[in-house]
C-alpha cells in the first residue's frame, strides 16, 4: 500500500482497514525497533493489549532471534526491501504468557510523513510444523513398511523354497530310479507330483516377480536384443510339451528383423507365457509365432504375435483376461488353470516395456495375442 | 579315488537330498548340519569342496566363507553355496562373501552332481 503521503496515525485508522484486519499480526516498528502501532491480530496471537506493546522493544514478541538483530535491522534499513524471514531459520514468537510458538516473519519498508518504518508481518506456523512433522512421520512409517514388506517376501521366498527343494528333489531321485525301479502307476503319479511342485514354484515365482514389478524393484537392462533369439529360446522350451500333445508349433522370425532396445528377461518372460497358455489352452491343431514389423502409436514398432486355434476366450471374458488371479475366480469357465498370474504379469512387464499387449479370440476357434514393442532409435 | 566333498546344511531333508545325490553318482560326502561343524570339519580334514547352504544357525554361510577365503591352508578349497536365497542381489552378496559357485534351491536332481563336478579341481570322480 502506498503510504508515503499518510501519518503513522492515518494509518492506524480507518482508512487501512486491511492493516487492522489482516490475518498477520502486524507490528509497525521505528529504525530504533520500537513498536509504534499493532493490528488486531497482534493482541490475540501474543496475549497483549496494544497500549502494552507501544513504545517496547520488537524483541518482547519474538524470541531467540538467529544472528544480530540490530546488524539486520541496519543492513535492512540501508537496502529496504521486502525481505522474508523464518524461511530456514528458527524464529519463535512470545506470547505475554511465557510461551512460545513458531513463526514466519516477512519484513517490508513503510514510508510514512513521518519517515520510513518497518512492518513486520508475524504469522503462527505451529499448526504448519506439526503438519510437516506429521508428514516426515508417515514418511518414515511408510519407508519402514515398505522395508518390512522387502523383508517379508525375502524370507518368504527364502522358507517356501526350503521345503520345495525337498520335495522336487526326491521326487527327482525317485523319477531317476537311483533308490531302484518304479512301477509305472508310481512314476505316473511321482510325475504328477512334480508337475505340481513345479507349479507351485512358479506361483512363488509369480507373486515375488509381481510385487516387485508394483513396488517398482523390478531392475530392467535395456539392452539390444535379438528378438530371433529370443523366440527361438522359448520355442527350445516348449517344443517338447507342444510335440506331446501333437500341436504344429511353429515360430518364424523373419531374418531381416531389427534389434530390439529392450531388456532380455522380461521380453523372454512374456513370450515364454504366452506361448506356454497357447499350448496349454490348445488341444488340436497349431501354434504359431509371428513377428512383423507395424506402426505403433505413430512409431515404427515390432509386433510379435502369438496364434493358436485352441478353445478361444469369450467376449465378456476378454477385458478381465488380464487381471491378477481372474482365472481363479470359482465363476469363471475352469479353463484358465494356470498360476492366474501369468496375464496380468505378462501385461505388467509389457507396460514397463513401453509396450502394448492386446488379444483377439473367437471362442472356440483359437486366440492371437499380440506384443507391440516400440522400434526406439530405429527406422523402419 | 573319490574326491571329498564336505556338505553343510541345517535343514535334514535338503542335507540327505545333497548327501543321496552325491552317493548315488559315487561320491562318499560328509555332512555336518551347521556352519560351527562345518568349519570344524573343514580345518580338520581334508576336503576338495565344500558345498554350504547359506542361512544356518551359528556360523553362517557368509561367516563360513570368510573364515575359509582368509586362511591360507583353505582358500584354494572350492566353496558353493546351495541355498534358498534367490533373489535379486543374493548373487552378488554370496559371490562377495567369497562363495566359488551359487546354485539356488530347488537343485535340479538330474544336474545337481554335474554342476558340482565342474568346481572340482580333479574333475569327476
Amino acid at each position: 500500500m502506498d503510504t508515503a503521503a499518510y501519518s503513522l496515525a492515518d494509518i492506524a485508522g480507518s482508512r487501512f482497514p486491511l492493516l487492522e484486519y489482516a490475518p498477520d499480526a502486524t507490528v509497525i516498528v521505528d529504525p530504533h525497533g520500537m513498536v509504534r502501532l499493532v493490528n488486531a491480530q497482534t493482541e490475540r496471537l501474543f496475549g497483549y493489549y496494544r497500549e502494552e506493546l507501544l513504545g517496547q522493544r520488537v524483541e518482547r514478541l519474538i524470541a531467540r532471534y538467529h544472528g544480530n538483530q540490530f546488524e539486520e535491522r541496519s543492513v535492512y534499513f540501508a537496502d529496504p526491501q521486502v525481505l522474508p524471514m523464518g524461511v530456514g531459520r528458527e524464529l519463535y514468537g512470545r506470547h505475554k504468557d511465557g510461551g512460545e510458538f513458531p513463526v514466519e516473519i516477512s519484513l517490508s519498508p513503510l514510508s510514512t510523513t513521518e519517515g520510513t518504518f518497518v512492518a513486520i508481518a508475524i504469522r503462527d506456523v505451529t499448526e504448519r510444523i506439526a503438519f510437516q512433522q506429521r508428514l516426515q512421520e508417515l514418511n518414515a512409517q511408510l519407508e519402514n513398511a515398505n522395508r518390512a514388506k522387502d523383508h517379508f517376501l525375502a524370507s518368504m521366498s527364502h522358507e517356501l523354497r526350503t521345503p520345495l527343494n525337498a520335495v522336487l528333489g526326491f521326487t527327482g531321485t525317485l523319477l531317476m530310479k537311483l533308490p531302484g525301479p518304479l512301477t509305472a502307476e508310481q512314476e505316473r503319479q511321482l510325475r504328477i507330483v512334480r508337475s505340481s511342485a513345479t507349479h507351485l514354484l512358479s506361483l512363488i515365482n509369480d507373486i515375488l516377480d509381481l510385487s516387485k514389478i508394483e513396488s517398482g524393484k523390478r531392475d530392467l537392462s535395456f539392452e539390444p536384443v535379438r528378438v530371433e533369439e529370443v523366440i527361438a529360446d522359448v520355442y527350445a522350451a516348449l517344443s517338447s510339451s507342444a510335440q506331446e500333445k501333437g500341436l504344429d508349433f511353429t515360430a518364424s522370425a523373419g531374418a531381416q528383423l531389427p534389434e530390439l532396445v529392450t531388456d532380455r528377461r522380461a521380453l523372454h518372460q512374456i513370450l515364454l507365457n504366452l506361448a506356454n497358455n497357447a499350448i496349454k489352452y490348445t488341444p488340436t491343431g497349431s501354434v504359431r509365432i509371428d513377428t512383423v514389423l507395424a506402426t505403433w502409436q505413430g512409431s515404427p514398432a515390432l509386433e510379435i504375435s502369438v496364434n493358436d486355434t485352441g478353445i478361444g476366450i469369450k467376449a465378456n471374458d476378454l477385458q478381465r483376461l488380464f487381471e491378477a488371479f481372474e482365472q481363479l475366480d470359482p465363476t469363471s469357465t475352469r479353463r484358465f488353470e494356470g498360476t492366474g498370474l501369468g496375464l496380468y504379469l505378462s501385461r505388467s512387464l509389457t507396460l514397463l516395456l513401453g509396450g502394448g499387449l492386446n488379444v483377439v479370440s473367437e471362442y472356440g476357434t483359437g486366440s492371437t495375442f499380440t506384443l507391440t514393442l516400440p522400434l526406439v532409435g530405429h527406422t523402419s | 579315488m573319490s574326491a571329498r566333498i564336505l556338505v553343510a546344511d541345517d535343514n535334514v531333508a535338503n542335507l540327505e537330498l545333497m548327501l543321496y545325490l552325491l552317493r548315488a553318482f559315487g561320491y562318499a560326502p560328509e555332512g555336518v548340519a551347521d556352519g560351527v561343524a562345518a568349519f570344524q570339519a573343514i580345518s580338520c580334514g581334508n576336503f576338495d569342496m565344500v558345498v554350504s547352504d547359506i542361512l544356518m544357525p551359528g556360523i553362517d554361510g557368509y561367516e563360513l566363507a570368510r573364515l575359509m577365503k582368509s586362511d591360507p591352508r583353505l582358500k584354494g578349497t572350492p566353496l558353493v553355496a546351495v541355498t534358498a536365497l534367490a533373489m535379486s542381489g543374493d548373487r552378488e552378496r554370496v559371490a562377495a562373501a567369497g562363495f566359488d559357485g551359487y546354485i539356488t534351491k530347488p537343485i535340479e536332481p538330474q544336474t545337481f552332481v554335474s554342476q558340482l563336478q565342474a568346481f572340482l579341481p580333479a574333475g569327476p570322480a
